[in-house]
């Protein structure tokens, strides 16, 4: 059984006329790694800030570990915070600012030695005690503001973007630093970004923001692979979507048609989407396929041929743009080992699995 | 023609610095000058006139000045940080129209300020104050502004996600002004102080209204002096209250450390 560390039940935050986060029921699970993901001004912030406690939910509740926080100050809630510019403490050296949460609890000054080098040590930045925020790298300033926030031992730990301003290689190893803490400790962690990129690689669970409001929810795989509406599919990761409609077709298949009708393709039926419902369909740039490398795919494609309109190599695949028969481009990603068959202008078949083409409502 | 504005900008600043400091040198000379006319280099060098300055005379009024001053520091120091923090910082309402009420002081001229001070304390009875009590409220009401400009601008640039920070970490009200607020604007609050303690020092319009015999202030004493005779005590006395005010400078900077930013620590 799961224990939920954090719950907010039909939140709100309004400012004046503007809603910003409009009745969010969320539960986080203990000990799991949990992304807020969404692009700016969707509410994610203002939702981190209520659960810390720094702004007050205009209607619903917050609970932190099954107490309802209402009138709980930011500092009674005894969760932790990394903030986006770190706000290391800069007259403070790095063992002041990781002792600090300790020794405003009273604790001894042997406990708050100790926990300032676990802390650092959980980091990689032993050796850093005596140094000040000023002497250090960005990574680093990073660390130290993960070891503040990590050395009183709260049960939750909120993350507003703490990978923003670094560059994106330290970015990349941080994101793998961060789960590997998140792993050891075994703390809940509740991630802030507009990076999907991000939230995908570290995250057990996603919770997609769209203008206040939760527009899915769930494992990244499982986002990425049956986005629920347009947005979503078009925020995480690339993708191709377009207008559609749909009608029953043969083998419990559905008939969709793309491009004014000019161009039909087959898709797997889903449970959750009514054909008559159907708006877009979403094809990711990886399920458009040679057809001679599909050959070996073992379930049943749409074939298609189209011509390539352009190509962009990216090192390890080429993005191609196809034009297909009924007049409809299709963003491709392909295995540049395959770059030579690929130039502007030359034919190809091309093969999308039928459970690759998915159907969104909205 | 950017060759010539640089000698022009550097010949107005050696101007300026010999303007400032030249009365100072002519000050320092006359101080050993041997005959009780003043003069600039004279002849003969001696110490005798800073050892008429070891009397009660002196150092009674002397010892009543740094009193006050530093009676006058510490107050504006507390009262200017606790108005720029309700101001500046926690932006109480109608802290506009406050902090203009607070700095105000500055823009009235010091004599109608010490004739206020007297009218005011007689007419509510308490013409008794005069002498310390009333220099001590009359030089707050002078320095307080200094301490809160200064203060209060250091508090404006104060980041406070620092306060947040300290807040989820478990830091109450008082834990975080002394422990994050409090060093922070440090600096500005000292150079604050600083300028008190040196106008209280040096005080004289509004002082003149409120010594009484027997409690006079040092500058008050010097122009006393002054009305009967131009000797060279009088520079002695000034040297003096020069170094004295320039030890209490450097004091002030050594634990303050207002003129050193945070740039990396080895503090």
């Amino acid at each position: 059984m799961t224990t939920i560390d954090i719950e907010l039940l039909s939140v709100s935050k309004q400012f004046g006329a503007n809603r910003i986060v409009d009745d969010i029921s969320l539960a986080i699970p203990k000990g799991k790694f949990v992304s807020i993901l969404g692009p700016s001004g969707c509410g994610k912030t203002t939702t981190l800030n209520m659960i810390a406690g720094f702004e007050a939910p205009s209607s619903g509740q917050i609970r932190i570990r099954g107490r309802d926080q209402e009138g709980v100050p930011p500092e009674a809630r005894k969760i932790g915070l990394v903030f986006q510019n770190y706000a290391l403490f800069p007259h403070m050296t790095v063992a002041q600012n990781v002792g600090f949460g300790l020794k405003m609890q009273g604790r001894p000054r042997e406990e708050i030695a100790d926990g300032v080098s676990r802390a650092l040590k959980s980091v990689h930045l032993e050796g850093f005690e005596d140094r000040y925020p000023k002497e250090l790298s960005g990574g680093q300033q990073q660390r130290v503001a993960v070891a503040r926030a990590i050395a009183p031992s709260p049960s939750v730990l909120l993350l507003d973007e703490p990978l923003s301003n670094l560059d994106l290689k330290l970015r990349e190893a941080m994101r793998v630093e961060l789960k590997e803490i998140q792993e050891d400790l075994g703390m809940t962690f509740i991630y802030v970004t507009h990076d999907q990129e991000e939230a995908m690689a570290m995250s057990d669970r996603i919770i997609v923001m769209q203008g206040g409001v939760v527009a899915q929810e769930g494992a990244p795989a499982d986002i990425y692979g049956s986005p629920r509406t347009s947005f979503v599919a078009d925020f995480i990761g690339k993708s191709n979507i377009l207008p559609a409609s749909a009608e029953p077709g043969a083998d419990r298949n559905l008939k969709v048609s793309l491009g004014a009708g000019k161009a039909v393709l087959t898709a797997a039926r889903g449970d959750d989407v009514a054909p008559d419902n159907v708006r877009f369909c979403c094809i990711r740039p990886e399920a458009v396929r040679l057809a001679e490398a599909a050959g070996a795919l073992d379930e049943p494609a749409n074939r298609l041929t189209g011509t390539v309109q352009k190509v962009v190599n990216l090192g390890a695949y080429i993005e191609a743009w196809m034009l297909v028969d009924g007049g409809i481009t299709l963003k491709s990603m392909i295995r540049s080992t395959r770059l030579e068959k690929l130039s502007a202008g030359c034919r190809v078949d091309l093969a999308i699995a039928h459970s690759a083409v998915q159907l969104l409502e909205q | 023609m950017n060759r010539l504005l640089t000698y022009l900008f550097r010949t107005a600043l050696a101007a300026i610095l010999a303007f400032i400091t030249l009365p100072l040198v002519v000050v320092v000379a006359a101080s050993f000058s041997p005959t009780s006319a003043v003069t600039f280099l004279p002849s003969e060098w001696t110490l005798q006139w800073y050892a008429a300055l070891w009397d009660s005379r002196w150092l009674d009024p002397f010892l009543l000045s740094v009193e006050l001053a530093v009676i006058v520091s510490l107050a504006s120091g507390l009262l200017g940080v606790l108005g720029a923090y309700s101001v500046a910082y926690a932006k109480c309402p109608g802290h506009t129209a406050i902090m203009a009420l607070l700095l105000s002081p500055m823009s009235v001229p010091q004599i109608v300020k010490g004739v206020a001070v007297v009218l005011f304390l007689s007419s509510i009875g308490l013409y008794d104050l005069l002498g310390t009590p009333g220099l001590v409220m009359a030089h707050i009401i002078l320095t307080l502004p200094y301490v809160v400009r200064m203060a209060a601008t250091a508090m404006f640039g104060f980041d406070k996600r620092l306060d947040r920070a300290a807040r989820i970490l478990g830091a109450s009200v008082t834990q975080r002004i002394r422990y994050v607020l409090l060093p922070l604007i440090r600096s500005g609050l000292f150079s604050g102080m600083t300028f008190a303690f040196i106008i209280s020092f040096n005080n004289i319009p509004l002082s003149v209204f409120l010594v009484r015999p027997g409690q006079t202030t040092l500058p008050i004493t010097v122009i006393n002096h002054l009305e009967y005779s131009l000797d060279p005590v009088l520079a002695a006395v000034n040297v003096a209250s020069l170094l004295f005010i320039l030890g209490a400078i450097i004091l002030f900077e050594k634990i303050g450390g207002f003129s050193a930013q945070f740039h990396g620590g080895s503090k």
